[in-house]
């Protein structure tokens, strides 16, 4: 069972022309330790028999291949899905998918006798990078760190565990898809390497300069250091051109630990010719230069290009807090290996706004990579870019091989598996839509609403609710699809869908699925009585409320979960406690907190901290609600105790004190009497004890019209299962 | 007549009289017509078709509005009434004759959760 491989591969790959899912055999893998917060990452020699090339990045995210030892050398892999790579004139591929066919215990030992290709000459071996590389560095350009001493170059850097450093010198990848070359210094540093350390990441680049002008690079060492983004792609250059390069090295040096050397590949002075990197990186915006994938994105890279598409652009937000104002806009990006948000503040707003369209591909370089906020973003990245002054997005015709939408779409029947505020995709076919509806929120502002109702091949629907703008521009004529990624699901009536800061929203994409779901739906879909997952709500008004019975409550555990559920329903009032329905409260401004009597006759409220002459009179009524089914305590305080007894607290507090008789007529009054209330209801811990509490949050007049409408909505939509469809 | 007093009656719309003839029912609708003896008028049910009701003594006072007719079903699909009540709009809340409608409807669907026959039948 020995696994053929995939002859003359290599050869090709190194050509830069695709091979299917070629068969190899890892010969060696070089490890780079990750820096402070970076990943390890593995770089492979893989061979087809006859040619071997070291070049083989392998991507973080298959990094568990290697740790879980599957991935050792002499084993067999087929590679599924690689990309190529420049990094200052040499050619890496970096693999993105890649099993492993056969473990390097069944293989046995190395299969043919491949020669290793290199950049320079095929037919040399580069085993050993670092001692060879020393003697390429020229060197006179004083790159050196100048640290001179105990540079050694050639050899100190391979204190370090990770020799290639050497190489850094080809570090021009800064521009380069991620390679980043800081790596090479990096290590240097790690390894306390090269006293010219003068400049933090100095060190490696020197390799031989180092030795000659140990004053001289530092200056220039220094240089670079200041301007981290220096394009200079260095490569080889700070060798020969001693003013140039080393920013390269150095930059990447000042961008900390960067751990993985990644390229560093020992190999080839070849770099060194390599000055013509310069120019790339100074254009970061032309197609031709080399695209860093979004995935290798880190604050450690600079010089890097993305080609990406825009698939999420928010409205500009403007803020005012204690240290200022501002505003600010966002959009997330999306290209073939993953996605990233990016953010821009005040003048970037103006530049970028109108420049970036959602759905289009641009290039775009020098933004600021930094950690990602977790809280403003569900984006599976770690980092987030910001933009600065110096950014630049270009558009880019060219959209090859960027995908349109990353997204995973769940049937509709599936949502009522997942947890309340898990963020899902879906994509559906809009069967309904209401009208758009506005609220007021709690903070007073005026927002438009719009509940559409989506139903797909599951055969179940739900709805999808739209806010501001998207809620006015949405366009439901005609049942489009609608796809929308990360939606939030939620509990309200069941089961039903959120837009947030995050989604996306598009109507009638431009994707397979949505072209499979409009088939399903012109000939199956649009008869079919699908069953909701929201809970029907009768026709506007009451869109957002949650009618539940009394009795629900008890069997759905309402209010157990983290957060309160809110609820309405139809209760009469059975019951008040008139004792205790009244009580002091502080008269200062908003502080509501109960007083205590103190022996002067004045008021002490603990909150405020004063005391007061007087106090104020307020609600908290103890009711008991029923319905057909149940009974519950419900509090009212001030505003719903009010409007339920149609008097206020002063005036109760008077009569208590001055005429019962008249103080129990007003509790007459609204005994079994009926009204809707809006309610809260939430599990809560009181002294050991759980007990669901409910608060009254509105009380408004029973519609008895309103409820049996809702009522036989209600009852025809749970008879509908039972209708026979086809008849 | 009087044992429609009795038993239970069915409240129905103009669609199922045929369905309880003989029987003793209750109907409710809008009144349309009356007729110039006033023994007899005409009731519209929440579907709009009228159905006449035959009244042992004529009316006394003006009639109109929603009336609750209680008495049996004819062979010709009339009513003849036994008794019957005028509602009065309460609060101000006109009586809702289609959604009365849509009830009857629902009582007479779902006959499993409306026993209301149950209840007269020991």
């Amino acid at each position: 069972m020995s696994v053929k491989l995939t002859q003359g591969a290599i050869e090709a790959l190194f050509n830069k022309s695709m091979v299917q899912s070629p068969i190899l055999q890892v010969l060696n893998i070089r490890e780079y330790p990750a820096g402070k917060q970076g990943v390890n990452k593995y770089r492979l020699n893989l061979s087809d028999g006859e040619r071997s090339l070291s070049y083989f990045l392998l991507g973080t995210h298959l990094n568990h291949l290697r740790e879980s030892e599957l991935l050792e050398p002499n084993c067999v892999c087929v590679l599924n899905k690689t990309m190529f790579s420049n990094l200052a004139s040499r050619r890496v591929v970096v693999v993105l998918d890649m099993d492993v066919l056969q473990s390097a215990a069944e293989t046995g030992g190395r299969i043919g006798n491949p020669t290793q290709l290199t950049d320079q000459t095929p037919d040399q071996q580069q085993a050993e990078p670092s001692t060879s590389r020393s003697d390429e560095i020229p060197g006179p350009s004083g790159c050196g760190p100048g640290g001179g001493g105990n540079y050694g170059m050639k050899t100190s850097p391979m204190k370090a565990p990770a020799p290639r450093m050497a190489s850094p010198m080809q570090a021009s990848p800064m521009k380069a898809p991620g390679m980043v070359s800081p790596m090479q210094a990096s290590p240097m540093k790690a390894h306390g390497m090269a006293s010219p350390m003068k400049t933090p990441g100095m060190a490696s680049p020197m390799q031989a300069s180092p030795m000659k002008a140990p004053g001289m690079a530092s200056p220039r060492m220094a240089s670079p250091m200041k301007a981290p983004g220096m394009a200079s792609p260095m490569q080889a250059s700070p060798m020969k051109a001693p003013g140039m390069a080393s920013p390269m090295q150095a930059s990447p040096l000042k961008a900390h630990g960067m751990a993985s050397p990644r390229m560093t590949s020992p190999m080839t002075p070849s770099p060194m010719k390599g000055s013509g990197m310069a120019s790339p990186s100074s254009s970061p915006s032309k197609s031709p230069t080399r695209m860093t994938p979004i995935y290798q994105l880190s604050p450690y890279l600079s010089n890097w290009t993305i080609k990406a598409r825009v698939i999420n652009k928010s409205d500009i937000r403007n803020w005012s807090n204690a240290r200022g104002e501002g505003k600010v806009f966002d959009f997330e990006v999306v290209d073939e290996t993953g996605e990233i948000k990016i953010t821009a503040f005040n003048e970037e707003v103006d530049k970028f706004f109108s420049l970036v369209e959602q759905d289009r591909v641009y290039l775009i370089s020098k933004g600021t990579v930094k950690l990602a906020n977790k809280q403003f973003t569900s984006l599976k990245n770690d980092y987030a870019i910001t933009l600065s002054a110096s950014s630049r997005i270009v558009p880019c015709d060219d959209d090859r091989g960027v995908p349109n939408l990353l997204c995973q779409f769940v049937p509709i029947s599936q949502l009522e598996d997942k947890d309340p505020d898990a963020v899902v995709d879906v994509i559906g076919v809009c069967e309904e839509a209401e009208d758009v509806s506005l609220i007021t929120t709690k903070a007073g502002k005026q927002l438009s609403k719009r509940a559409l109702t989506l139903t797909d091949s599951s055969g179940k629907m739900v709805t999808l609710t739209l806010w501001g703008d998207q809620a006015q521009k949405f366009n439901a004529s005609c049942h489009p699809v609608v796809a929308v990624r990360k939606a939030r699901v939620s509990t309200f009536g069941g089961r039903s869908l959120m837009v947030f800061l995050n989604s996306t929203l598009i109507v009638n994409p431009d994707i397979p699925e949505a072209f499979a779901l409009r088939d399903w739906y012109n000939q199956v879909g649009h008869a079919l009585c699908s069953q909701s997952l929201t809970e029907v709500l009768s026709a506007s008004g009451d869109f957002r409320t949650n009618w539940k019975t009394l009795r629900d409550v008890k069997t759905e555990q309402l209010g157990h979960g983290e957060k309160a559920d809110y609820f309405s329903c139809v209760a009469t009032v059975v019951f008040c406690r008139k004792e205790n329905c009244l009580y002091r409260a502080c008269p200062g401004g908003s502080c509501h907190k109960k007083v205590h009597e103190q022996d002067d006759g004045r008021y002490r409220c603990d909150k405020c901290g004063k005391d007061y002459p007087n106090f104020n009179y307020r609600f908290m009524l103890s009711v008991n609600l029923a319905d057909f089914g149940d009974n519950m305590w419900a509090t009212c305080f001030q505003e719903t105790a009010e409007t339920l007894l149609g008097i206020s607290a002063e005036q109760l507090g008077h009569l208590k004190d001055t005429d019962e008789n008249a103080f129990d007529n007003v509790f007459d009054k609204i005994y079994f009497s009926t009204h809707v209330f809006r309610n809260r209801v939430k599990l809560e811990n009181f002294n050991d004890e759980c007990r669901v509490k409910v608060t009254v949050m509105e009380v408004l007049p029973a519609d008895q019209r309103q409820h049996s409408r809702r009522l036989l909505n209600a009852i025809r939509e749970l008879a509908a299962p039972l209708i026979d469809i086809d008849a | 007549m009087s044992n429609t007093m009795e038993s239970p009656k069915p409240r129905i719309n103009s669609s199922m009289l045929t369905q309880y003839i003989s029987k003793p029912v209750c109907f409710v609708g809008h009144v349309e017509t009356v007729h110039n003896t006033g023994k007899s008028f005409s009731v519209a049910d929440g579907e709009g078709r009228s159905v006449c009701v035959e009244l042992n003594d004529p009316l006394e006072e003006e009639l109109s509005g929603i009336v609750e007719v209680i008495g049996m079903v004819s062979n010709k699909g009339a009513i003849r009434a036994t008794t019957f009540n005028m509602l009065r709009d309460e609060k101000g809340i006109p009586f809702d004759l289609e959604l009365y409608n849509e009830a009857v409807k629902v009582i007479h669907d779902f006959p499993q959760h409306y026993p209301f026959d149950m209840a007269a039948s020991r």
